[in-house]
């Protein structure tokens, strides 16, 4: 009896540990398997991914490329992908990658399609510093440009400027880097033979903008800038012509697009709360320093832009003879940006523009003694890029922009592991 | 005499054999229910992370590229732009963290759900979470305050992600009180430290 009675036991006991290690094995299983699932899922992600990248870098160095290609990895990587490239209606390429893993409960498959832009619109604000033809004015030690800088010219050097970002030029450096007396410190690059930028043919946009849900006035104008009270963009611009107020523009007005034009020149002066552009078909004149009621290029939201078909041109007048500030981006589609009588009279101080240059020719600001580089008449040259502008999101009102072929990526999609909900 | 023995003798050996049996049993029983509960933890977090990483990743679908992507960024909040259907016009995704208070029967009073709801629509538990944090960093690395000051959305370009998920219940032998701050809990952590769309890299 003794005898059943412990066969009995060991039997029970032994059915119980094998009941007790089963559900463990089970649950252990089921974890292994759960992280081992999202591991799969995460690898088929990945791969879809890469796939796409392969793609992308086989579409970029050759964009008439079209097809399909299906890549099977080897040990010790697992699973497949399939990546095609096809032309949508319209002419722009759509790219699709597909993975295939094989999981530990099924097998994954993961889908990314991309789209592209062919022409992109970009905004002239990217650069702190551009020009069409930089005529004969040389790049000198003591200049320091903070933000991109392009030219569809020759950059002249003469000495150690600064360029804390990259520098890109469609044709060369005069002399080239290294040679002669050009020393330049470019701390981000500089490239070469770059495509040019196209300027636009005209300032339509702006103008357009100007004539519906804008200011549009004939003739010459003054622009007087006001920054309101101590609240945020509650400033407003007085427009004067013959010298009389003809109008009166509130920033915070939602009807206002933002745009004030003329067919004539405009004078511009005060100080800006909120954004506005300002156009003119032919010139605009700084007639007193022009700054932001907020001038963090952070926390600010308040931005100008200064358009002119022609010239940009800092006055000389009593104002502007010591010193004088701009806080704006300048855009001249066939002009330059330059200060009135720069090469007569005495030294007038620093030229300060914090924002952004875009000129169709260099225009000039001062003249200095050779040798020691001393002032001998205009301004000294203070351009600070506004960082803000390198946020493409971030321009004055229209401001114009120029078109690149460079089947940007437009979107990009990713399919979702559904989840189960609770 | 000698019979009586051997039974007294059986008596205390099966006995003792029945103690360690129940004792094992115990331990079996307690350790299935430790692991197990590890078990529905990770689940539940990898539940939660598939949807998180896939609607992250394509944050900024279908948004002009003058726009941001982001529109309220907070420490446990985000909402952002995807076209989620791919019809052509973005939709307003928003996840948030909701209150211990919300959920009345859970035993761990660190236990939050994390909704999710899609142009302004009602809001969907779409897990259980004792951590949902956001860090939001700008293409040079930067980190930047939350919430994110509404000028400087544009610049967010990746986001951190934290979630942490515990066990409802708290191990049992190592709690004092169920529920309380001192309680042990078993969870999972996942991190995606630089979660960035391709969407906001153009």
């Amino acid at each position: 009896m003794g005898g059943n009675a412990a066969l009995v036991h060991v039997l029970g006991f032994g059915f119980l540990i094998g009941y007790v290690s089963t559900n463990l094995m089970n649950i252990a299983s089921r974890s292994q398997s759960n992280m081992s699932g999202y591991a799969a899922a995460t690898e088929s992600h990945n791969l879809a991914v890469t796939g796409a990248n392969v793609a992308l870098a086989r579409l970029y160095s050759d964009t008439s490329w079209r097809g399909t290609v299906t890549q099977t990895l080897t040990s010790p990587f697992t699973g497949m992908f399939t990546y095609s490239v096809a032309t949508l209606p319209g002419g722009a390429p759509f790219l699709r990658c597909v993975s295939k893993v094989h999981g530990p409960d099924e097998t994954l498959r993961d889908t990314v399609e991309v789209r592209f832009n062919t022409n992109l619109l970009q905004s002239f604000t990217l650069y702190a510093w551009m020009t069409n033809f930089e005529g004969n004015v040389f790049w000198i030690t003591g200049d320091t440009v903070w933000g991109r800088v392009h030219s569809n010219g020759n950059l002249h050097m003469s000495g150690s400027p600064v360029f804390m970002e990259k520098v890109t030029t469609a044709k060369g450096l005069d002399p080239k880097w290294g040679k002669g007396v050009n020393n330049a410190i470019f701390k981000e690059g500089v490239e070469t033979g770059v495509a040019e930028i196209q300027f636009p043919d005209d300032l339509s946009i702006v103008f357009g903008a100007a004539a519906s849900g804008g200011r549009q006035y004939a003739g010459n104008i003054e622009v007087r800038l006001y920054p309101g009270t101590s609240g945020n963009n509650d400033g407003y611009a007085l427009v004067y012509s013959g010298g009389s107020v003809i109008d009166s523009v509130s920033m915070y007005d939602a009807s206002f697009n933002g745009v004030l034009a003329s067919t004539g020149t405009i004078g511009v002066s005060g100080t800006l709360d909120g954004k506005l552009s300002i156009a003119s078909a032919t010139n605009i004149e700084v007639r007193d320093d022009i700054l932001y009621s907020d001038r963090s290029t952070t926390t600010s939201d308040d931005v100008l832009g200064l358009i002119a078909e022609t010239d940009i041109v800092v006055a000389d007048n009593v104002p502007n003879r010591t010193d004088c500030r701009v806080d704006a981006s300048i855009f001249t589609r066939e002009g330059s940006f330059r200060a009135e009588n720069y090469n007569t009279g005495s030294p007038r101080g620093t030229l300060q523009v914090l924002g952004s240059i875009v000129q169709d020719e260099r225009g000039t600001v001062g003249t200095f003694n050779t040798g020691t580089n001393t002032l001998r008449t205009g301004y000294y040259k203070a351009y600070r890029y506004d960082l803000r502008l390198a946020n493409a999101g971030f321009r004055p009102p229209y401001y114009p922009g120029f078109y690149t072929k460079s089947f940007a990526i437009a979107s990009w999609w990713e399919s979702i592991h559904v989840p189960k909900f609770y | 005499m000698s019979s009586l023995l051997d039974y007294l003798g059986s008596l205390i050996f099966g006995g003792a054999m029945l103690l360690i049996t129940l004792n094992a049993n115990d331990n079996a029983a307690e350790n299935l229910s430790v692991y197990n509960g590890d078990m529905l933890v990770q689940e539940m977090l990898v539940q939660t992370v598939h949807l998180l990483e896939g609607e992250f990743r394509n944050m900024g679908l279908g948004v002009p590229e003058s726009d941001p992507s982001v529109i309220a960024a907070d420490t446990s909040a985000i909402t952002f732009l995807y076209d989620i259907d791919r019809n052509g016009t973005p939709d307003n995704v928003r996840y948030r963290l909701g209150e211990p208070a919300e959920l009345p029967g859970t035993k761990n009073d660190l236990d939050r759900p994390l909704y999710r709801s899609v142009n302004g629509g009602s809001s969907s538990c779409i897990g259980v979470v004792t951590a949902f944090r956001l860090r939001y960093l700008t293409r040079g690395g930067e980190t930047l305050l939350a919430p994110v000051d509404a000028s400087r959305l544009s610049e967010i370009h990746s986001v951190e992600i934290t979630v942490e998920v515990q066990n409802p219940y708290a191990i049992q032998g190592r709690a004092e009180q169920s529920g309380g701050r001192d309680a042990l809990y078993s969870s999972s952590l996942w991190q995606q430290t630089r979660l960035a769309s391709q969407n906001s890299r153009r």
